[in-house]
């Protein structure tokens, strides 16, 4: 099972560019890919899942281009987009129904699997309420049911976890990381933890761009020795984050503990820290950011 | 900031935000195509088989009620969006939030309403310049006799209408797809109240007060019944003109346009009055929430649940298999639920009086209203998988053109076969095949057309409109060349049911092509 993203580009009506020049390859696992907004992700997780066309390059799944033949990926695609919305008058069995149907699922395999994923996202109980009285968090969960219907070899999910409570998203962690062994995940989000907690490889985008894609181990390593802990009056900050990558600042009774991410240490009494997956992301950000990219997202 | 200011702020951005869109450049389109008829000689008054010269008298006049007659119908439609648009892009629960008052957030969107429609009038007005020109039969502008009419007897109009389609978004059950039918029935009403009151107060158009002050004038002999303002297909050629001067603006005249002016006020008051300003628990999103029968959550809600299971079986690979009829009733179902039991109930009935009422031309008109009835549910084929945003999911399965677009087709011909089938069971009786073939154009032809113009427009109100506009002039006055569905006895021996089979094939390929064109965006 492979993946491969050739020198793939979409731009935008006013000369903007949602992908400039984008490759990957990826195998089985799951792909964490984090950028901050407007840096093409949902572009990419569009795109691959065969809804919006590329302005140039080429995607190749197990050596078959689906740009000119999207069906044979389309069968083993699961895909929740990002502004995913349901008919407010079906039920939720009778909605995940109707996608099974045109999905192709045979009708008692679609009846089992709608059960399974009900129960899988914890929402049995309400299978038979329309959907327009469900929250935005149990809509958020019809969606990875509907996600899940045809057993798919690769997931493509945008932003799975907005609107879910704090349990329902380690649950969905937990399903994912499951679901992983033997597919292809593609996780887009804003949330580290959610990356940090089951993706085996992370892509970091910005304009439009790869900026990097590595394993969470590597990314961390990257930034190992790197990370400082420093002590500054309230009223140093500002000139503090001026000078340095600040990644996370607490107010406390003796002034404000900063997280600064810098080659050396930024003050004299600054004290080494372990690197967190956060660091890693905005280093390469910042490094990004330094480097004329040349898109606008 | 002052109530002025705030009012003016509102209108100001919403203006901003329609005319930055293509759709304003299709309603100046619009005007201008008025504009062109008239000076072409195929939109013009007629007063009997004479016309007045090309005078700016006349030229401002024609233009003028054209405006207020045409415009009032398709601006109304256009301008219907602005607290729906609000409400789509989640602004208003911001603007519910600051301190502006209902009133003043209705006044600002009345103003913006009011500025689109009167550009599209100042267009018309402009164009009146160029159309006496190229007229070439009087060479004089005369401003005032040429503007005047724009201002006093259009301007008022257009203000009624503003405020018109802000009570129509305030009132949950105006608000959509009935609401835009239930217009154009309102809009004829509107035009022919002066006709029936003989009184130029309720005259909204100036039609009415034109034709009076033809009259007074005694410019041309005028019969009764012989003044009409018609869009035809070729061009008037008039068998005589004569010149008139204008309409005298009397203190009268003066007063019935003002009066226009304070219903529009009213409206808005009326408006601001219904306005639910964004909150969930009023109006229209209560009625909705009252459709969706409500099912007590146990007392452990799901949300509460702890986790039971994250396993999944793997599905096996005969699993997949695809069943068109499955696919089929899915969307059946969802082109019907939803409905209440009346509207079943009175389906039922037409269905029943369609195979039960004995004279011909009746049961035509009953399938004419049958054919009406589910003109919602029509309305959204094309345009479901935009507005619930499910197109992406849809459009991410194998084979979606095969698959949904024909399911979705096939479902709004069985609906028409369904709701028409009364009729069909009396002619299938009769043997009378012509007439079968007729219905049965009908039956395919409106589900298709109401899928080519949501999937190219991505939005119900079109065919809503259009269609309702072309089932009143065509079934129900019988008139073959627009009797789609052969309810009329004599559509059938015509060539039209064949006509309307083409048109159907090629609104087809026009709907396959614009689903095309969704999915390689």
């Amino acid at each position: 099972m492979k993946l491969s993203i050739h020198s793939l580009s979409k731009k935008y009506s006013g000369n903007l560019w949602g992908l400039l020049d984008f490759n990957l390859e990826l195998k089985p696992g799951v792909l964490g890919l984090l950028g901050p907004n407007g840096a093409g992700k949902s572009t990419l997780m569009r795109i691959l899942a065969t809804v919006t066309r590329p302005s140039s390059g080429s995607i190749h799944w197990n050596d078959l281009d689906i740009l000119s033949s999207p069906d044979p990926l389309r069968t083993v695609l699961g895909y929740l987009p990002q502004d995913f919305g349901v008919y407010p008058h079906l039920t939720a069995y009778e909605f995940l129904e109707y996608l099974a149907a045109v999905k192709g699922l045979d009708g008692s395999a679609a009846r089992r699997r709608i059960e399974e994923l009900l129960a899988v996202v914890n929402l049995s109980d309400a299978r038979h309420r329309p959907l327009g009285g469900f929250s935005g968090g149990m809509r958020q969960r019809v969606g990875i049911a509907q996600a899940l219907l045809n057993d798919p070899q690769l997931l493509i999910v945008d932003e799975p976890t907005a609107g879910l409570d704090p349990e329902e998203r380690v649950r969905f962690r937990n399903l994912l990381s499951e679901l992983s062994g033997e597919r292809m995940v593609i996780l887009s989000t804003h949330i580290v933890s959610d990356v940090e907690a089951v993706a085996t490889d992370i892509a970091i985008l910005s304009h439009g761009r790869l900026l990097s894609h590595a394993s969470p181990e590597a990314l961390l390593a990257s930034v190992s020795g790197k990370v400082w802990e420093v002590l500054v009056p309230s009223a140093d900050l500002p000139a503090l984050q001026q000078g340095h990558l600040v990644s996370s600042v607490a107010h406390r009774s003796d002034g404000v503990h900063a997280r600064v991410v810098a080659d050396s240490a930024p003050l004299p009494n600054a004290s080494p820290l372990d690197p967190s997956l956060e660091d890693a992301y905005l280093a390469a950000i910042a490094a990004g950011r330094a480097t004329p990219a040349g898109a606008a997202a | 900031m002052s109530g002025a200011s705030v009012v003016l702020a509102a209108a100001r951005a919403d203006f901003l935000e329609r005319v930055r869109r293509y759709s304003f450049l299709f309603t100046l389109g619009l005007a201008l195509y008025f504009g062109y008829m008239a000076t072409v000689g195929r939109l013009t008054l007629r007063v009997g088989d004479s016309r007045g010269i090309y005078n700016s008298a006349w030229i401002g006049a024609l233009l003028a009620v054209v405006g207020s007659t045409f415009i009032s119908l398709a601006g109304f439609y256009f301008v219907k969006n602005t607290l729906q648009r609000d409400t789509e892009t989640r602004v208003g629960e911001i603007l519910a939030a600051t301190p502006i008052s209902r009133f003043a957030y209705i006044l600002g969107k009345f103003a913006s309403n009011f500025a689109v429609l009167a550009s599209m009038i100042g267009v018309l007005a402009l164009s009146s310049i160029v159309m006496q020109l190229v007229s070439g039969e009087d060479m004089h502008i005369h401003l005032w006799k040429l503007l005047s009419p724009f201002l006093l007897l259009s301007i008022p109009a257009m203000a009624v209408i503003a405020a018109l389609a802000l009570v129509f978004e305030t009132i949950p059950f105006l608000r959509g797809g009935f609401g835009n039918v239930a217009y154009f029935f309102l809009w004829t009403a509107i035009l022919i109240v002066p006709v029936v009151t003989n009184s130029s107060i309720y005259d909204l158009s100036g039609l009415f007060l034109l034709r009076q002050s033809i009259i007074a004038s005694h410019a041309a002999p005028m019969a009764e019944n012989s003044f009409s303002l018609s869009l035809d297909a070729g061009q008037f050629k008039a068998a005589s003109t004569f010149r008139w001067e204008g309409i005298p603006w009397t203190g009268e005249i003066l007063f019935s346009r003002l009066f226009l002016c304070v219903v529009a006020l009213l409206l808005c008051v009326l408006a601001a009055l219904l306005f639910d300003r964004f909150d969930p628990a009023r109006g229209y999103r209560t009625l909705r929430a009252a459709t969706i029968p409500l099912i007590p959550l146990p007392a452990s809600t799901p949300e509460a649940t702890p986790a039971v299971r994250t396993k999944l079986a793997p599905l096996d690979t005969l699993s997949l298999r695809f069943r068109f009829p499955a696919v089929l009733a899915a969307e059946v179902r969802l082109m019907v639920k939803g409905q209440r039991w009346w509207w079943y109930a009175i389906a039922a009935g037409l269905l029943l009086a369609q195979a039960l009422i004995p004279k011909a031309e009746a049961r035509g008109l009953v399938l004419a209203f049958a054919w009406i009835w589910p003109v919602l549910l029509w309305s959204s084929m094309g345009v479901r998988e935009m507005r619930h945003q499910t197109y992406q999911v849809l459009f991410a399965v194998p084979h979606p053109m095969a698959r949904q677009l024909p399911a979705v087709w096939l479902a709004g011909v069985l609906l028409a076969a369904v709701t028409g089938s009364g009729f069909a069971f009396r002619l299938l009786l009769e043997k009378n095949l012509p007439g079968l073939f007729a219905w049965a154009v009908g039956a395919f032809f409106i589900p298709t057309a109401a899928l080519c113009l949501g999937v190219w427009s991505s939005s119900s109100k079109p065919f809503e409109v259009l269609y309702t506009l072309l089932w009143y002039i065509g079934p129900m006055h019988a008139l073959p060349v627009f009797d789609f569905m052969g309810s009329a006895p004599a559509t059938s021996a015509t060539r039209y049911p064949l006509v309307y089979c083409a048109l159907t094939a090629i609104l087809f390929v026009m709907a396959v092509a614009g689903r095309k064109r969704q999915l390689l965006l």
